[in-house]
């Protein structure tokens, strides 16, 4: 369950409890939710061309719900085209870029500055 | 295989547009008869590596020592180069989902071009039948191969989708990847090697205009490199190409090779007197 379902939920308990409607069960079931913790993890890799989060990006792989896509094949529909439209989107920065791969000036390695990114779904 | 008598190709411009880029595509340059040739001989020798074609002369004559593909290679590695004792197939099955971004083993960095590696498309490869997709410039850029599998789209990537009987050749650390297919049916694309045997020098078609310190060794693409880095690399690499190695130098800040819209040449040429190191 994502923060957003789980606070949806209990926005509508505190709806129900208000209007005097409230049922045990509907927190019951919010707990269950919670304690059975299924929830996947969809990642977001982000090759941006400086460590600045309005960086562009030049690169992208996402895994989402299962499954891996390189997203579109023209980079302007990608579905961000900085980190900061992702973060806008939610999406959280689990790994900022390596930066000693960036340290040697003449001989750079790997390809741009890397954020990975991840959002929690319910299973 | 003697190889002496291929005529160059390629004017100093080209030449350092390879060394820009790191690949160079000729369009459509295998006649179509031994296009249809190649594709009934891979028809019937399906294994990976169908080495037994270079034994077949329409093979060597058209494809191998074809006038386009053969003049551009006796630039880049000079007279006398040694022709493919290795053919690799990457015959495909399509529809087939990307390959993961490459460099291929063995992979060496730095100015010098001893060998290419160059690709031979017997038949027409549209965007939907998967061709190669390569990152120009990326020949400068290391990373381990193993490290690249979870890189996707690529801003600055080109498909090298191509006519029926169209060569390619890149340096052989250049990143690289079978891209999506979506098409049906089987795709054909011979991969092979040539190797320099004399030492580098200027021999191709030389501009008598050219002129080192004026040149243009801007890269067009933005990377995620540092600045003016690609500019550095590419006329080292021409520099080498030229067996002027030994001269090669820069004095870092706004001079040579970098662009600009300058009144008079840009200090730090080597040569020139600002290129004195006190």
């Amino acid at each position: 369950m994502t923060r957003e379902a789980i606070a949806a939920k209990l926005d509508q308990a505190i709806a129900e409890l208000r209007a005097g409607t409230l049922q045990e069960s509907t927190l019951a079931a919010i707990r269950d939710e919670l304690a059975a913790g299924r929830t996947r993890q969809d990642l977001l890799y982000l090759q941006a061309a400086g460590t600045d989060l309005n960086a562009e990006v030049i690169g992208m792989r996402v895994f989402l719900d299962g499954e891996l896509s390189d997203g579109p094949d023209d980079p302007d529909d990608w579905p961000y085209q900085t980190v900061l439209e992702a973060i806008r989107d939610g999406w959280r920065i689990i790994d900022f870029p390596n930066l000693a791969l960036l340290l040697d000036e003449s001989r750079t390695y790997a390809y741009g500055a890397e954020f990975v990114l991840e959002k929690i779904r319910s299973a | 295989m003697d190889t002496t008598h291929i005529q160059p190709t390629l004017t100093d411009s080209e030449v350092l547009d390879f060394c820009k880029n790191g690949y160079l595509l000729l369009d459509g340059v295998v006649p179509d008869e031994i296009n249809r040739r190649a594709v009934e001989f891979l028809d019937n020798d399906t294994y990976f590596e169908p080495t037994a074609i270079l034994a077949e002369d329409w093979f060597m004559e058209h494809v191998i020592l074809n006038p386009a593909a053969a003049g551009a290679i006796r630039c880049l590695l000079g007279a006398g180069f040694t022709t493919p004792v290795l053919m690799s197939n990457h015959r495909v099955h399509m529809p087939r989902e990307a390959q993961h971004w490459h460099r291929d083993g063995q992979s060496r960095y730095g100015p010098s071009l001893h060998y290419l590696q160059v690709f031979y498309y017997p038949e027409a490869c549209t965007p939907e039948m998967g061709p190669t997709e390569v990152i120009p410039g990326s020949h400068y850029l290391f990373q381990h191969a193993s490290f690249m599998g979870h890189y996707g789209g690529m801003r600055h990537s080109v498909k090298t989708a191509a006519s029926a009987g169209s060569i390619f050749l890149t340096v052989y650390s250049i990143w690289h990847r079978r891209s999506a297919s979506t098409a049906t049916g089987v795709r054909n694309l011979l991969k092979y090697n040539y190797w320099r045997t004399a030492p580098p020098a200027r021999d191709w078609i030389v501009d008598p205009d050219f002129d080192f310190q004026l040149a243009d060794y801007t890269f067009p693409i933005t990377t995620p490199r540092q600045q003016f880095q690609e500019c550095l690399d590419a006329a080292e690499m021409f520099f080498w190409l030229c067996g002027k190695a030994d001269d090669y130098r820069t004095m870092g800040g706004q001079g040579w090779p970098l662009p600009g819209n300058r009144n008079a040449p840009s200090a730090g040429f080597p040569g020139d007197p600002t290129a004195v190191t006190y």
